[in-house]
């Protein structure tokens, strides 16, 4: 099986990585496909998918650039109220008299600011990026309950409302676009590109990444500014969708973005995962939460479940290693 | 060779600059507010304080040891939500049993995310990620989707945010505020001068070298986890006390507050240092922000968050700025090598796994 | 007759089908220095790990006191005394060098008194011969330090062994003969130190016996007045000691790549100069702490300079970052793969295109997998790399083929100027010789090669020209052909060593 181009075990570790986390989540989803279909037969309709995702599409939009954040080592806390503060600033700038397709340019612009503020701290100064994206989430917050106070604001443009909650290319809505071909370019990107290689070398060890010529403070500060941009992007989508904006828009997103994360095999120390595995996790928790609401369970319990399922994709492998580990005895 | 003398530790300095930075922001205030630095103040400071500090210092104990709890809020609001139901039913009850009901109840919840801590080992990022859910979760099954409401609940209970221990000249110290001050003052007795409480410090700071040591790093995760629960069950009595009225959104974010003060007061978010004096005096900076912004008429009282949030960005800053400073002076004065910078680089940037 | 310390009998540990240990037998005596030599790969760590509790044997007794014992874990050990001391000092850099000393205390009851927890380390930091702020914080002490932390640890609980793995591996002369010294208190207190090292003049130095071990099988036990450092070296390598390495003398050519004039990093090194020729190979030698790795990372930006002048090919250059080092055709092989050179979980191909990555990125910023695939295959046979297959993870790898890896990385750089630093750390003598055989090769087409070394017959083997160091100091600049190990030494200690160095 060695090939002079390691094309063919190429294939081989390929497959064996196949039979690791991502194909064990999808057998979990094949799971979880049947026992919705069975109790309801409107489960697959396009209707039904469609509005599945649509319920929580700014959530899974961030979570792809999440997982390039958590492979590289990171973790950025601050996207749902960069999401919020984004919604905000669009409301207030279109109140104030801005027309809305340049309020739209200024918000993402307020997306990129926020990125770079994180990602000075966290590369220039070297602070810890649960510390810093932890302070930033209350920061970016607040800032956007200075813009909104306690009102809500929620005359938009009908072109904005349409673009939010109609569909616009076929059944598809605009946000579900976005969403695809989000996943279609990061995962080139984080896959095939070598901005992508250089992200998995930086989680997997920054040192010898610095000692190769990588240039680590460069690539986080990208990355940072990326996941504060698209969660910009997520807040006017949310906007749209909804229709209104309050202060606390997004609130507490991040906890659900970064479950499914995890729960789609990144590790938390960084190195390894991948967007397929984000992806089969985002269709196993949106299939389960359409599941559970046809099952008449209430919203909290299914985020406690969400939860209960997060401790266990990692308990699960944990147990296998010991396992393992067990029976045959390993030289260290 | 030197004698011991007072420590010009970045601990020490720490407290020095938080109590130095609370009597800048007291006296601006003070030239800001009419009327602001009286017994009022301190009142209503040292009220709200009483439960903050708590979850500080349970979050610290955590903190040291490297690891992380996010579901102190949880546990408060269902702690609250018990207590308030086992006291509607029997009003009767010893009001010591009701505290100890609530510690036993939170020291549960603690349990189970330090056994999934310490002896799964997942990390706890991870876990508590994951029972904040679940215990909120089970907080709303709990509770029937119904809340408490301060009139099904004992006379003692409701007038004890107002009960004062003692009281100095119209400056009065209530029981609440007493509690956590003792609390802080057993805590740092314990991390001090009990030799597990030591060990606190041992596993955060290096933890295979804790093992090594033949220190039990299972065993004392796992307590820090528990204690952390037990105060967050204590701060749901507390809380109960204090609001009368719960419902299942009690004690939202408030992980996120009981870390910003930890961190505020010096604690190191990648465990092994810190006191939990410096968590209390942090919950206090936040507190006494919090209070004055509100009441300040230059801006709008919308602005807590913000300054929150930029006050923990700029407290870490200083203290990584400072602390950096300060090993490269004595890492000169004993010439040490490369090797040495770079493993102290690397406790800086590379303990992941939280 | 004195009762042994430890007495290791007849002990066997196998992993699988791996037989690491096989049928050894040691005994240790109260109150001696045993020397213990093999090479890399001879069964001394998991001998350590056999004595301290983190293995059981497969078969044999370990017998303290005249009883077998069974230790389930590090804690048994440690309960009778036994403790080992490793290369990577175990210390908690939070806590001050009394806690650090006193944590695992388990008599003194569950109160802290820091006031006799502070005497106490007094007295047992003058046993040692020590004197150092104990206020201070771990974390600011240096390497050695945190060894004699480690050590002061071990005697307060009352340890009877103290097993000492490469302890002067990372100190400087000065350093590693306070250890030394340290090693001869612990004896006069009746301590038995097992030690540890390649050096073996040390163990000529400080040991009463010393035992050799090869390829898991105990070889002899003999008195240090009866051995010699070829007789054992030919035990620990089982075939008479040659002239391993054959000197290859090289053809230095005219052009100066590199200049260094007065480089000083403050603090650190000072007043270091030398011409660095094409196709020339240029050592610096020194013992350990001599800087010279402070000054590689100066040429390759890691660590600039705080004064003196870089030029490359004649020109005067700034070098703040590595990417601008590589740019100029500087490449650094580092000295530690593990944490600075490799990335273990990743696959071999993933490693040998890192510093080159940019060459297998096309414009529309893809990888090219099959370029990165073959170059990483004309590598592997190139340098006759052993794994399965270029997509093996170089976790999986020997020391020598993941230093071969890594060494791969940077020759697809094509650099003109090559800093490999300590080449052959922790390999084996065939991959030893093949990493010779490559480095010359290099020169041989025109490349300049500054060689970082501690090894002295590879000095003496490899170097046109030998620039010796010592503290941080340049002392001099030697033809490679008229040195010997002697005069290096000298230099590199700054005495006159009156005997001849192994």
């Amino acid at each position: 099986m060695t090939a002079p181009n390691g094309n063919s075990s190429n294939l081989t570790r390929r497959l064996k990585l196949l039979m690791s986390w991502e194909g064990f989540l999808l057998a979990v989803l094949c799971l979880v496909f049947a026992i919705n279909a069975s109790m309801s037969q409107a489960f697959f309709t396009v209707a039904n998918q469609i509005n599945l995702f649509n319920l929580s599409i700014e959530k899974i939009i961030v979570a792809l650039i999440m997982t390039f954040i958590i492979i590289n080592g990171e973790i950025d806390l601050s996207v749902a109220s960069v999401m919020g503060l984004s919604a905000c600033t669009f409301g207030w700038l279109y109140h104030a008299g801005m027309s809305a397709g340049l309020a739209i340019v200024v918000v993402m612009g307020v997306g990129f600011l926020c990125g770079a503020v994180n990602g000075f701290f966290i590369t220039r100064l070297g602070i810890p990026s649960l510390v810093v994206t932890l302070s930033t989430l209350i920061g970016y917050r607040g800032l956007a309950r200075v813009l909104v106070e306690d009102r809500g604001i929620n005359q938009f443009p009908k072109w904005f409302d349409a673009l939010g909650q109609q569909p616009l290319l076929g059944p598809f809505p605009l946000s579900l676009i976005i969403f695809f071909a989000l996943f279609i370019v990061l995962g080139f990107v984080l896959h095939f590109s070598g901005f992508g290689r250089r992200v998995y070398v930086i989680g997997n060890n920054a040192e010898a990444a610095t000692y190769s010529g990588v240039d680590v403070a460069e690539i986080k500060m990208k990355l940072f500014i990326a996941s504060s941009t698209i969660s910009a992007l997520a807040g006017l989508l949310f906007a749209a969708r909804v229709g209104a904006i309050r202060g606390d828009v997004a609130q507490g997103f991040e906890l659900d973005i970064i479950t499914i994360v995890l729960l789609g095999g990144v590790s938390i120390f960084g190195g390894s995962g991948s967007l397929l595995g984000t992806l089969l996790s985002i269709l196993i928790v949106l299939s389960l939460r359409n599941g559970m609401d046809l099952a008449n369970i209430t919203g909290h319990i299914q985020t406690g479940l969400i939860g209960l399922l997060l401790i266990l994709s990692v308990l699960i492998p944990n147990a296998k290693i010991y396992a393992s580990r067990f029976l045959q005895a390993k030289p260290s | 060779m030197i004698r011991s003398r007072l420590k010009f530790s970045p601990q020490n300095l720490r407290i020095f600059g938080l109590i130095v930075v609370l009597i800048c922001v007291l006296l601006f205030f003070a030239t800001q507010i009419h009327n602001y630095l009286n017994k009022d103040l301190f009142i209503r400071v040292s009220t709200s304080v009483a439960i903050m500090a708590l979850i500080a210092i349970g979050q610290t104990l955590v903190i040291l040891t490297r690891n992380i709890d996010l579901s102190v809020g949880s546990v408060v609001g269902f702690s609250a939500f018990f207590l308030g139901g086992l006291l509607a039913r029997n009003p009767n009850i010893n009001p010591l049993l009701v505290v100890l009901a609530g510690v036993g109840f939170g020291s549960l919840f603690g349990m189970l995310n330090g056994l999934l801590v310490a002896y799964a080992n997942v990390p706890s990022i991870i876990v508590t990620l994951g029972t904040m859910a679940l215990y909120r979760s089970s907080l709303v099954q709990f509770s029937g989707a119904k809340s408490i409401s301060t009139a099904s609940l004992p006379a003692w209970l409701v007038s004890l945010p107002r009960m004062n221990m003692i009281s100095i000249g119209g400056y009065d110290v209530r029981v609440t505020f007493v509690i956590t001050l003792v609390v802080m003052l057993l805590a740092h007795f314990a991390l001090t001068r009990l030799r597990a409480g030591r060990h606190f410090y041992a596993v955060g700071s290096n933890p295979a070298a804790a093992r090594f040591a033949g220190i039990n790093v299972n065993r004392t995760v796992f307590l820090a986890f528990t204690l952390s629960g037990a105060l967050a069950g204590l701060t749901g009595f507390l809380f109960l006390a204090r609001f009368g009225n719960i419902t299942v959104v009690a004690g939202l974010g408030f992980e996120l507050k009981s870390v910003a003060s930890a961190v505020v007061g010096g604690v190191n978010i990648f465990g092994g240092s810190g006191s939990v004096i410096g968590a209390f005096l942090g919950a206090i900076l936040v507190d006494v922000l919090d209070t004055s912004l509100v009441r300040w008429e230059v801006i709008s009282e919308f602005w807590r968050e913000a300054v929150l949030g930029a006050l923990i960005l700029l407290s870490v800053t200083a203290d990584t700025l400072l602390s950096r400073k300060l090993l490269a002076i004595s890492l000169k004065k004993t010439k040490s090598t490369p090797k040495q910078m770079a493993a102290f680089e690397d406790s800086l940037t590379t303990r992941k796994g939280l | 007759m004195t009762s042994s310390a430890l007495e290791i009998r007849d002990i066997s540990k196998n992993f699988g089908a791996v037989k690491a240990l096989s049928h050894f037998t040691m005994a240790l005596k109260p109150g001696e220095i045993h020397g213990l030599v093999g090479e890399n790969g001879a069964g001394k760590s998991t001998l350590i790990k056999i004595m301290t509790g983190v293995y059981q044997p497969t078969s044999g007794e370990i017998i303290v006191n005249n009883t077998p014992i069974t230790f389930k874990n590090t804690q048994d050990a440690r309960d009778l005394g036994i403790v080992a001391i490793y290369q990577e000092p175990m210390v908690f850099p939070d806590l001050d060098v009394i806690e650090n000393i006193f944590i695992s205390d388990k008599k003194s009851g569950a109160l802290v008194n820091k006031r006799k927890m502070r005497s106490d380390a007094q007295t047992l930091m003058e046993r040692l011969g020590l004197s150092f702020d104990l206020e201070r914080d771990a974390r600011s002490l240096t390497l050695a330090e945190q060894q004699t932390v480690e050590i002061a640890r071990a005697l307060s609980m009352d340890a009877k062994v103290i097993v000492m793995d490469e302890p002067t591996a990372s100190l400087s002369a000065h350093e590693a003969r306070q250890l030394r010294n340290i090693a001869k208190t612990l004896k006069a207190e009746g301590v038995a130190v097992v030690y540890i090292s390649h050096r073996l003049e040390e163990v000529f130095e400080i040991a009463d016996r010393v035992t050799v071990l090869r390829d898991g099988q105990f070889i002899s036990t003999r008195d240090i007045g009866d051995v010699t450092t070829d007789s054992l070296i030919s035990e620990m390598v089982g075939r008479e000691v040659g002239e391993f390495f054959a000197r290859v003398p090289n053809k230095a050519r005219d052009n100066v790549r590199l200049r260094v004039s007065n480089l000083a990093r403050e603090g650190v090194f000072e007043n270091i100069s030398f011409d660095l020729r094409a196709g020339e190979i240029l050592c610096m030698a020194g013992l350990i702490g001599a800087r010279r790795t402070d000054v590689a990372l100066s040429i390759f930006g890691i660590a600039p300079a705080t004064s003196g002048e870089i030029d490359v090919a004649g020109k005067k250059v700034n070098i703040q970052t590595p990417r601008q080092a590589m740019k100029l055709g500087i490449a650094y092989v580092s000295e530690d793969r593990r944490k600075f050179g490799l990335l273990l979980p990743m696959p071999i191909f993933a490693n040998t295109s890192l510093a080159t990555l940019d060459k297998y990125i096309s414009s529309w910023g893809f990888l090219k997998r099959q370029a990165e695939l073959s170059m990483a295959e004309t590598f592997r046979q190139r340098l006759n790399i052993r794994a399965p297959s270029v997509t093996t993870n170089v976790a999986d790898l020997s020391g020598g083929n993941q230093q071969k890896v890594m060494l791969a990385k940077w020759l697809n750089m094509q650099p003109g100027i090559l800093i490999f630093d300590e080449p052959t750390r922790g390999i084996d003598v065939g991959a030893k010789a093949e990493v010779h055989k490559i480095i010359h090769d290099f020169a041989a087409e025109g490349g300049s090669v500054l060689l970082i070394s501690s090894d002295l017959p590879e000095v003496l083997a490899l170097a046109d020209r030998i620039l010796v160091m010592r503290e941080g100091r340049q002392m001099g600049i030697f033809d490679g052909g008229s040195s010997t190990q002697l005069s290096i030494m000298n230099y590199a200690t700054g005495q006159n060593i009156a005997h001849e160095v192994a």
